[in-house]
């Protein structure tokens, strides 16, 4: 390593099923990077990005990534999500002292971080965990409910889970906030695995059940438009949330027109205003307009706000270089940063970024939660949710339209 | 020479009195004004004081009235005599100004007949006093009040006290099991008096120190609902009344502990006073209001009472029945806490038909609304919360760590002690298990796959199972993974161990130990 760069590691899927957003990362950091870069870098040295694919996002796989651009001698790993290594990279990079951002969007990290803050003072969560989805969605249909924009023909809610954890955390925290806010579950969260192939047989058994609320946690895209095209075949008379895969341009692509009216959330988007839309445009530019600015905002988020910590610490840390390193992860914690995603600001116990609405009641001080619902495949999705970056109204789907 | 010396005391006398920190007035025996002060004539926004040389007291009386700086009655009139006479008089009086300033007006004859007097402000000594007598009222009341409290609560104790007395030594007596246990029963009943009246006592101290500040927030008024459920629905059961609680959706903001002490005092009481028929807990929804409302069908309370029914120590009832179960404290604490909360409290009741109390609080935005957990962590919302698990380790170290890992992803941890029959032990548990986590190697050369079988038996359907070993023998491994146990090496890593427990519950197809 040369003394006039900085080496910043990500461990990104470039290959195996999550490739394309592991390529939207690579995107987003690279033009973090540049334009870091341009400014003269971190307190005059430049950025170097490293990255290691992590394929299918296994555990063996993550922490030989975090081995690798440990070795390398990085000062931060920074990178999108790598759903599947259960955190064993913490250990590694505890290890090493070095920083390490990611957008795993695990409830999970609350857990390791606060089990020993002081091991793992530098593992943050750029986004919020996914445990904000279940009990942010419950809010967002009582506040539907609850301000007439759609009556609800009776109290019940159903939820089908995927096998992963991140679909069953938010099953798990979307069943468990229901009856707080006026809502019974017809049962406990239905499992299903993935590829789901059959989604009919699952949608007869939840006819049955006559729910007012349809929520489906399982997050592949694939397996999304399967089940929306089968729902359209014979809608039942709910209102429908898909989990954050229905966002994805292969699920358009696959359902059409079929997915009008189907509300969708993210953790972490690109609100519709000035910052956003100018990313956006940027990031078409700069990648093409089949590129995703939503999945490419993430690291680039994340590697801003570094830079900034890094430059008010004083400089950056290298393996082995804890007290500098603590510095860092010191300011990341106490400076929040307004992205283009919205306000990243670390909570200083779990080191994950708040939500907006869900956790903070102020706009400025947290990343929002926001809700989308599709509309027909030539338009934007609508932003219905939450004030003040909603830019449309809630349209009542065909399907509850009689 | 003298001439000059005069003149120069005159100038000094007259230097002297512009230089006095209070206002002054001198007065010739025909009732004129000779001089007074800066410090005088600027109270009436008059900044020449020589240009009221000469002035009658009427004549001042007239300018002070016109500068409108003094506070003056309605009647001007009247208030003109009455100062012309004060001045004449050399009574000792009080002007209060518009500003808040209150000085004293002093005034004392001269030699020659004439007079003078002194302006002198005492605003902050007043106010001093003031406040001085304001907190003397309050310890006072405060004294009167513990006073009236410790005599009463001094009285409540002792009551129960005496019992609990007789009844122990009762009890100690007694060869009688069904006259032991019905002894036990009151004494119960006895200690929860006395633990009702110590609590309200902390509540009252509390409220008499200040020392309540609510903490508000936004909720949903049915966490508060369900608990009040909980709380009464055995109570009014016991008494033979129904106890119904409507659910609400709607999310209030208020401090969600002292909002749920009052709702509670209100259901006790009705429980209290009510002999037959039911309570009813409900929301109604009012504007941007929502009252909590709790219904009986009991005694009821008169128009009269209805006033005095939130004082202290205050029963409506005469009967006995109801007084030594009784405190009069609650309706007061209800009232005082609503008071905390700037929330209103009302009462609408009918004698012999029954009352209802009910608190209004404002509706909040359900967006704001928190769930009341204190910490977001897997233990509230993880993949494994709520599952149980039992684990079977010998070395209390590792059971220790193991056993605050699970707990910590919100799992409920049974741990089987094998040296006893297991049998009993799992009859026992009110669900049943999930998963089992062993070692491998327990004391007494059993082994915990032996141990696994052995409650598969018992439960009558297989648990999946977990099996932790610091043996790395290949062979022992192989043999153990044959039986259809996936196995994790001590140390065990939490991200191991999740992997592995996230894989068996839901997704078997992975570990092909199962297939």
């Amino acid at each position: 390593m040369h003394d006039t760069t900085i080496p910043i590691g990500s461990m990104v899927p470039l290959s195996g099923p999550s490739s394309a957003d592991g390529n939207e990362f690579r995107n987003g950091l690279e033009l973090a990077a540049e334009e870091i870069n341009q400014r003269s870098g971190i307190l005059g040295k430049k950025i170097r990005l490293f990255f290691e694919d992590t394929g299918t996002q296994s555990a063996t796989e993550v922490v030989r990534a975090a081995r690798i651009l440990i070795d390398n001698g990085v000062h931060a790993i920074i990178n999108g999500y790598n759903i599947g290594s259960q955190n064993s990279e913490y250990e590694p990079i505890a290890d090493a002292g070095v920083i390490y951002i990611h957008h795993n969007t695990l409830l999970q990290h609350h857990d390791t971080v606060m089990s020993n803050p002081d091991r793992y003072f530098g593992c943050f969560m750029g986004d919020p965990a996914e445990y904000w989805y279940g009990q942010g969605f419950i809010k967002f249909a009582s506040w539907l409910r609850d301000t007439g924009q759609w009556e609800p023909r009776n109290r019940k809610i159903a939820i089908v889970s995927g096998t992963k954890p991140y679909s069953v955390v938010i099953a798990n925290a979307m069943a468990s906030a229901s009856p707080q806010f006026g809502w019974d579950l017809v049962s406990r969260p239905i499992v299903v695995s993935s590829p789901t192939r059959n989604w009919k047989e699952y949608l007869d058994t939840i006819r049955n059940l006559d729910p007012a609320i349809l929520a489906i946690t399982q997050f592949y895209s694939g397996d999304l438009a399967r089940f929306q095209l089968s729902f359209m075949e014979n809608p039942i008379p709910s209102l429908l949330y898909l989990q954050y895969g229905a966002l994805h341009r292969s699920f358009k692509e696959a359902v059409g027109e079929k997915a009008a009216g189907v509300i969708v959330g993210t953790m972490i988007g690109l609100p519709r205003d000035e910052m956003g839309r100018g990313f956006a445009e940027k990031y078409f530019r700069s990648f093409g307009p089949d590129s995703t600015p939503e999945v490419g905002c993430q690291p680039y988020t994340s590697l801003h706000h570094y830079a900034i910590a890094a430059s008010i610490a004083g400089g950056t840390g290298g393996p082995g270089e804890i007290e500098k390193n603590r510095v860092v992860a010191d300011c990341l914690l106490r400076y929040p940063y307004r992205s283009v995603a919205g306000t990243i600001r670390y909570h200083r116990k779990w080191q994950a970024a708040v939500p907006y609405p869900d956790a903070v009641h102020d706009p400025s001080l947290g990343l929002p939660h926001l809700f989308y619902q599709i509309r027909n495949p030539d338009q934007e999705h609508a932003l219905i949710a939450p004030d003040p970056y909603a830019d449309a109204k809630f349209v009542l789907p065909t399907w509850l339209q009689n | 020479m003298n001439k000059l010396l005069d003149q120069n005391t005159n100038d000094d006398v007259v230097s002297a009195i512009d230089s006095l920190g209070f206002g002054i007035a001198i007065w010739s025996s025909e009732n004129s004004l000779v001089k007074c002060n800066l410090e005088f004539s600027r109270h009436f926004d008059i900044d020449d004081p020589d240009s009221l040389a000469g002035l009658s007291v009427k004549q001042l009386v007239e300018k002070i009235a016109q500068a409108s700086r003094l506070i003056l009655p309605e009647n001007r009139r009247e208030w003109r005599c009455q100062e012309e006479q004060a001045i004449l008089s050399n009574k000792l009086s009080q002007y209060r100004f518009v500003d808040g300033t209150i000085c004293e007006v002093k005034r004392w004859p001269t030699k020659n007949d004439g007079k003078v007097h002194c302006l002198q402000d005492i605003t902050q000594s007043v106010r001093n006093k003031r406040t001085l007598e304001k907190e003397r009222d309050k310890s006072t009341e405060a004294e009167r009040t513990k006073s009236r409290f410790l005599r009463a609560a001094n009285h409540d104790l002792r009551q129960p006290l005496a019992s609990l007395k007789i009844m122990i030594y009762n009890c100690l007596e007694t060869k009688d099991t069904q006259e032991r246990d019905q002894l036990l029963h009151n004494m119960d009943i006895s200690v929860s008096i006395m633990e009702d009246l110590l609590g309200a006592l902390l509540n009252i101290g509390q409220l008499d120190a200040g020392r309540i500040e609510p903490k508000i927030s936004t909720f949903q008024i049915s966490t508060i609902l369900d608990r009040m459920r909980l709380q009464f629905e055995h109570q009014a059961q016991e008494k033979g009344l129904t106890f119904r609680v409507m659910p609400s959706k709607h999310a209030v903001v208020s401090d969600r502990a002292l909002l749920e002490r009052i709702v509670s005092n209100f259901v006790a009481n009705a429980i209290k006073y009510t002999e037959t028929g039911g309570v009813l807990l409900g929301c109604r929804k009012r504007g941007d209001r929502l009252y909590l409302e709790v219904w009986d069908t009991g005694i009821g309370i008169s128009l009269d009472d209805q006033e005095k029914i939130f004082q202290e120590f205050f029963r409506v009832s005469s009967e006995q029945a109801h007084r030594k179960h009784s405190l009069g404290l609650g309706l007061n604490i209800a009232k005082r806490l609503a008071d905390v909360l700037k929330q209103e409290i009302s009462l609408k009741s009918v004698p012999k038909k029954g009352s209802v109390f009910s608190i209004k609080a404002p509706i909040g935005n359900v967006w704001h609304s928190d769930i009341g957990e204190p910490e977001i962590s897997e233990r509230i919302g993880g993949e494994f919360t709520g599952l149980t698990v039992i684990v079977l380790e010998d070395d209390e170290i590792l059971l220790d760590a193991l056993v605050a890992l699970l707990e910590r992803w919100g799992i409920n941890v049974i741990h089987l002690d094998h040296s006893q029959e297991i049998g009993p032990q799992i009859r026992e548990l009110d669900t049943e298990p999930d998963l089992i986590i062993t070692d491998y190697r327990l004391h007494g050369a059993i082994q915990g796959t032996d141990l696994v079988l052995e409650v598969n038996d018992l439960l009558e359907k297989p648990c999946p199972a977990i099996v932790v070993t610091a043996d790395t023998q290949p062979d022992l491994i192989e043999r153990i993974k044959k039986q259809g146990f996936p196995v994790l090496i001590k140390p065990v890593s939490p991200p191991g161990l999740r992997v592995i427990m996230h894989n068996i519950l839901y997704e078997p197809e992975l570990v092909p130990e199962l297939n």
